[in-house]
């Protein structure tokens, strides 16, 4: 029964997102004892609040943010968060400056770019950079040219609209929390609800309309979150650099893992931190602005995922690069060498040194290196020449390769396992041997 | 820079008298709207070939960046060589150019390692290097003289005030010494502070300190009152020199580069194999967009800048098909932007239509009680004008317009039913199943259309002569028959293309 | 819009356009119950397009579709779909197990979480396909023909009476080939119809008992025997069609 070892491998992987959150546990405790012993800061009510606002808002935009990432609209977050500045001067102009009003014009005005991108899209010939650059200009053209008016009415300068541009988390006071609270709870509630559907759609909509499911209204729904988690992100970040809460805390989590809740729960965590870290340094001196230093945070955590991550991450596959190129350079050399001698005469015809380099230069280095050492090689007559033992070598390899070729075409006619297919490896070592005969047999009969 | 200023205005006063010249760009509006239509002239040109090579947002990108070339810049200056700072030195664009530039490779590199996709590799980029750049602005802003409204918005309403002067008659310069007689000298104790003492108590020496010694321009010199003679003195600003040298630039490039950009844009595989280099014109492009972007900075700011690479080029592209024509019209869309918007700052709508009237309107129908004066940022006022230009351009179009699509569309619906309707009869008319699939009362249910719509479809073929109803069943006149093959012929012929991929 | 019920798929006078331009043209089209079907025709002659016009994926300009005598919207959870494999996004963060649940999405309905029994079903189904020890891969970490066979359990899971795949053979391995070809025969053994987009001419004739021609319109349908013939080949394919040495066709430049 293939359920119990399944069971086994989910067990594992779940255990390498333990990893990140840990790690990630450890920097904020470390953060937190940091900043009260050595930069003397005293965890008072307001940078509690300051610090839970934060955090909150970044797990909502970490978590929307991964569906923006997969369905590869990160510049549209830009774009839509550019465009919600109109959306909150109107608001202001023309209802005052209650925060839930504001909020709901910079969703109304994200939502109305929205829409323009997509009717710019499916009438014209614009492609989506375009629209979307067309977008953000004129609506954050829109935004400013609203709050230089604004600023020429009478006592409107203390509204504190220009937090909207680059963010202030030490404006966050309680009862903006309780309103964040509370539409950042039901957001989480309508993702979980509609979970299987947001993954279907994202996944594959072709798919899940010939299955009865309505993409155009799930789309628009998903599309209307990530605009709640721009909206409410605003206050931290800022318009100009929302997108980077949104998308940040994302890709980050994506190096982790492979399985979209694990990605979700983990861009939730980073979200948190970048956020909480973020408002609270910037709560410390009014000097340093809330979105620019949330952001830098933020992207630490990208750098540190993209560089570390285990399996994904680069250092992980320049390893594994440098063994491959270590362990195939000389087999690759030899194979190229072998076919451009016997395309120009023989088996023992020199072959140029530009030849081998214009292939793989490095890889051709290393594996000559290997194969002179081994005596699989010589250099003479105005090139490399292959010696009997190369030859042999040679011809070898390409008999594994041929039986790799008949494996692929008869593997199920000859009832043999099912393997992944490796051509670099030699198949005897990963075939039974009468399969092996099998595979010999066939290709006597192909020869004759 | 200097020396290029100095040449254009000797050709200016070919034909204008100083006087003139002076008042002419002492007035606000002719300074930004010549620096408005500079900086839309350039970027147009180059984002026309930035639009048609799907790569628009990358002006995103440079010019999030230049703010952090010219920050980094400055203070490298300022800091480090003692040079005085100013943003329109020649060595800062560079620096700043090589920043924009730095940052379209490093996006590139970010997506070439496959873990992050393109899109979100720029919006990941450009929010980074512009949040460093706004946290040294907010660390160093005495430093820098940049606050952050000059980053969002650029100060192009003030750009005539600041200027080179140069001197055409009675240029002598002055150079006060303590011993000249205009010089101001005062004592100042030089030990006081160091023993803790006030400069009356004994023990305090004192050194003669010069107030205002120096060298002076003739400029300065007379507006300090030590010349007798007026110099005749041309103020000219440096944002219009720069953004100038910026629109040659693009220009010349797009001259004499044309058809290597053409063929790069549209077939990159073609060019290289023709020998041309894909990847240079395309560093090319990217160092002249960063270069413009710097150069827009201080009219324009760091953001509303990519309104004048985007929005023109794509509402020309609305209106040609040509890229002559487009590169002739978005200079031109960009630049009507850049005077119109002016005057939409100040209130004005084309000089026909004021602001001010429909605040009050507002006012009066909302019950609320906003000023009525529209006073508003100019960069941000021209770049609404061009995106009310690229409004016009969608809705307007005479080819790909909403009106003329919606037109053609009508149309070619009619003529598309028309040729379903035809086909239908021409496939079942000489079967067994005619009786069935060809009834007049029924024909509208094989097409699931309203009955309304197929009797609408029938009345047209027949007013055209090509069916006729014969015992209640539809079939083909003659020519009917010979439209079927006509149209039949050139419909397979169109599908039938060898297709080789 | 036919009577006669015994037919799984039933098409009468269906048009497609893109902006005006007839994709597919008065498509008449009846298939019967338990027939493995293949639609064949160049490139550009509106196969994958009538597929997904019959799927409702496109909007017709004209026409009416009917399974097993009942419209699209009341014979959903008879109809099973395999898209071609290029459509979607293979590093999307999901495991193979997870792709071929989602399977059974549509029959949970709205609000419903996928539980034990349907992984149990997806897990046969994977077994089906010889895919029991990749349950757990990413879907990026498989090759294509197991992308193909990961889509074709997907397919399976629904337990559909009539399925319909596009291009299922593009670009995959000779095993995976032999899978689906196992598997198309498991599912006619069942009494189920299949209907394939195919580009093999060679393999028509060994793996369909039933083919369609198309070019636009449709230029023959019925069993193979009868309509896979040069000559309906030949209006097929505009003439552009050369006989090999022993008696096969090919498709000039295919």
């Amino acid at each position: 029964m293939p359920g119990s070892t399944v069971k086994a491998k989910l067990r594992s992987d779940d255990h390498r997102v333990w990893l990140p959150v840990i790690i990630i546990v450890l920097l904020g405790l470390i953060f937190l004892a940091l900043s009260q012993a050595v930069f003397g800061v005293r965890y008072t009510f307001t940078v509690r609040v300051v610090a839970l606002g934060g955090a909150v808002l970044g797990v909502i935009s970490g978590v929307l943010g991964c569906f923006a990432v997969l369905r590869r609209e990160s510049l549209m977050g830009d774009a839509l968060s550019h465009a919600a500045l109109p959306g909150v001067a109107l608001a202001f102009l023309l209802a005052g400056r209650d925060l839930s009003v504001l909020l709901i014009g910079a969703g109304i005005g994200s939502w109305i770019a929205l829409r323009f991108v997509s009717a710019v899209l499916s009438t014209t010939r614009i492609k989506q950079d375009a629209a979307m650059g067309i977008v953000l200009a004129g609506w954050f053209a829109a935004g400013i040219a609203l709050l230089t008016y604004i600023q020429s009415i009478p006592d409107a300068s203390q509204a504190g609209l220009d937090h909207f541009i680059f963010g202030q988390a030490a404006a966050i006071v309680e009862s903006d929390i309780e309103l964040i609270s509370i539409v950042g709870v039901v957001v989480l509630i309508a993702l979980a609800l509609f979970w299987k559907e947001f993954k279907l759609v994202t996944f594959d909509p072709e798919f899940a309309s010939a299955n009865g499911f309505r993409v155009g209204f799930i789309n628009t729904m998903l599309s209307t979150l990530v605009v709640v988690a721009i909206v409410l992100g605003l206050q931290l970040a800022g318009v100009i650099l929302m997108v980077g809460m949104l998308i940040a805390p994302a890709i980050a989590a994506r190096q982790w893992t492979r399985r979209l809740n694990q990605m979700v729960i983990l861009a939730g965590v980073f979200g948190a931190f970048s956020g909480g870290i973020g408002a609270v340094i910037s709560a410390f001196d009014s000097d340093i602005p809330t979105g620019p230093t949330i952001i830098v945070v933020a992207f630490a955590l990208v750098v540190f995922s993209i560089t570390l991550a285990p399996g994904r991450g680069l250092l992980w596959s320049a390893w594994r690069q440098r063994l491959d190129r270590r362990r195939f350079a000389a087999l690759n050399t030899l194979r190229d060498l072998y076919r451009y001698a016997i395309a120009h005469g023989g088996a023992r015809t020199p072959v140029p040194d530009d030849f081998l380099r214009g292939i793989d230069d490095r890889g051709a280095a290393l594996g000559l290196r290997q194969l002179k050492s081994a005596g699989r090689v010589e250099f003479g007559d105005g090139g490399w020449q292959l010696t009997q033992s190369g030859v042999e070598l040679a011809e070898g390899a390409l008999h594994n390769l041929r039986l790799w070729e008949l494996y692929r075409l008869y593997a199920d006619e000859l009832a043999l396992p099912m393997l992944q297919e490796d051509r670099q490896r030699d198949i005897r070592e990963r075939l039974p041997a009468d399969a092996i005969a099998a595979l010999e047999s066939r290709l006597e009969g192909r020869q004759s | 820079m200097i020396l290029l200023e100095r040449a254009l205005i000797d050709l200016l006063l070919n034909v204008f008298t100083r006087e003139e010249l002076n008042a002419f760009l002492r007035s606000p509006q002719n300074t930004a709207t010549i620096i408005g239509c500079l900086i839309a002239i350039s970027g147009a040109l180059l984002g026309s070939f930035l639009l048609l090579r799907g790569m628009s947002l990358t002006s995103d990108a440079i010019s999030h960046t230049v703010l952090l070339g010219i920050v980094v810049a400055f203070l490298l200056m300022t800091e480090v060589f003692g040079m005085e700072g100013d943003t329109s030195s020649p060595w800062l664009i560079i620096g700043a150019s090589l920043a924009g530039v730095g940052t379209v490779v490093l996006t590139e590199l970010l997506f070439r390692s496959g873990l992050v996709r393109q899109d979100a590799a720029l919006g990941l980029a450009f929010p980074l290097l512009f949040a460093i750049a706004i946290i040294l602005v907010s660390r160093f802003a005495e430093d820098v003289h940049l606050d952050e409204d000059a980053v969002l918005v650029g100060e192009i309403g003030l750009a005539w005030a600041n200027t080179n002067s140069h001197c055409y008659q009675h240029c002598d310069s002055v150079t006060i010494t303590p011993e000249h007689p205009a010089a101001t000298l005062a004592r100042q104790c030089s030990n006081c502070r160091e023993l803790g003492i006030s400069p009356r108590d004994d023990g305090a020496e004192f050194v003669e300190i010069c107030g205002n010694c120096g060298v002076y321009s003739p400029a300065r010199a007379w507006s300090a009152g030590l010349l007798q003679n007026q110099p005749h003195l041309v103020f000219f600003p440096k944002s219009i020199t720069v953004t100038l040298v910026m629109g040659l630039l693009s220009v010349c490039f797009v001259v004499i580069f044309y058809k290597e950009l053409k063929l790069t844009t549209f077939d990159a595989g073609l060019a290289k194999a023709l020998g041309f280099r894909p990847g240079l014109m395309n560093y090319g492009l990217m160092i002249l967009v960063s270069l413009v972007a710097v150069g827009a900075f201080d009219a324009v700011g760091s953001i509303l800048v990519i309104a004048f690479f985007i929005i023109p080029p794509a509402a020309a592209y609305l209106l040609t098909d040509r890229l002559s024509l487009m590169l002739l019209l978005s200079p031109i869309i960009g630049a009507a932007g850049a005077v119109f918007g002016y005057d939409l700052a100040r209130g004005q709508l084309f000089g026909i239509w004021d602001v001010g009237a429909a605040i009050a309107f507002i006012n009066q129908s909302l019950g609320l009680d906003l000023p009525a004066r529209w006073d508003s940022s100019i960069s941000a006022s021209m770049v609404l004008m061009i995106f009310l230009f690229f409004l016009l351009a969608w809705v307007l179009s005479p080819r790909y317009g909403l009106i003329s699509t919606f037109v053609r569309r009508l149309h070619q619906n009619r003529r598309f039913q028309n040729q379903v309707v035809l086909a239908h009869i021409h496939n079942h008319q000489d079967t067994e199943r005619r009786e069935v699939e060809l009834r007049v009362d029924t024909l509208h249910l094989h097409f699931r259309w309203q009955p309304e719509k197929m009797r609408r479809v029938l009345a047209r073929l027949r007013v055209m002569g090509l069916v006729r109803m014969v015992d209640q069943l539809v079939e083909l006149t003659e020519r009917g028959d010979a439209h079927v093959h006509e149209f039949r012929k050139v419909m397979l012929a169109t599908h039938n293309v060898p297709d080789l991929d | 819009m036919n009577d006669k019920v015994s037919s799984a798929l039933s098409v009468g006078d269906l048009t497609v356009a893109y902006r005006s331009k007839p994709a597919i043209w008065d498509i008449d089209l009846d298939v019967p119950e338990g027939v493995l079907m293949a639609i064949v025709g160049p490139n550009g002659a509106g196969k994958s397009t009538l597929i997904k016009a019959v799927l409702n994926l496109i909007p017709r300009a004209a026409g009416a579709v009917s399974f097993y005598g009942k419209p699209y919207e009341r014979a959903r959870s008879l109809v099973g779909y395999v898209p071609q494999r290029g459509s979607v996004d293979w590093d999307f963060p999901t495991s193979v197990l997870d792709v071929v649940t989602m399977g059974l999405y549509g029959k949970l309905g709205w609000l419903r979480r996928p539980g034990r029994q349907q992984r149990e079903q997806a897990l046969q189904a994977l077994d089906d396909v010889g895919l029991t020890d990749l349950v757990d891969r990413q879907i990026s970490q498989l090759s294509g023909g197991q992308q193909q066979r990961t889509f074709l359990a997907r397919a399976l899971v629904q337990d559909a009476q009539i399925y319909f795949m596009d291009e299922p053979f593009a670009a995959v391995d000779a095993i995976t080939e032999r899978a689906i070809v196992n598997i198309l025969h498991q599912l006619k053994e069942r009494g189920k119809t299949v209907i394939v987009v195919h580009h093999d001419l060679q393999t028509v004739e060994d793996y369909f008992d039933w083919v369609t021609l198309l070019n636009v319109e449709i230029i023959a349908t019925g069993p193979t025997a009868d309509v896979f013939t040069p000559d309906n080949l030949g209006r097929t394919y505009g003439g552009r069609m050369t006989y090999l040495s022993d008696g096969q066709l090919m498709p000039v430049g295919d």
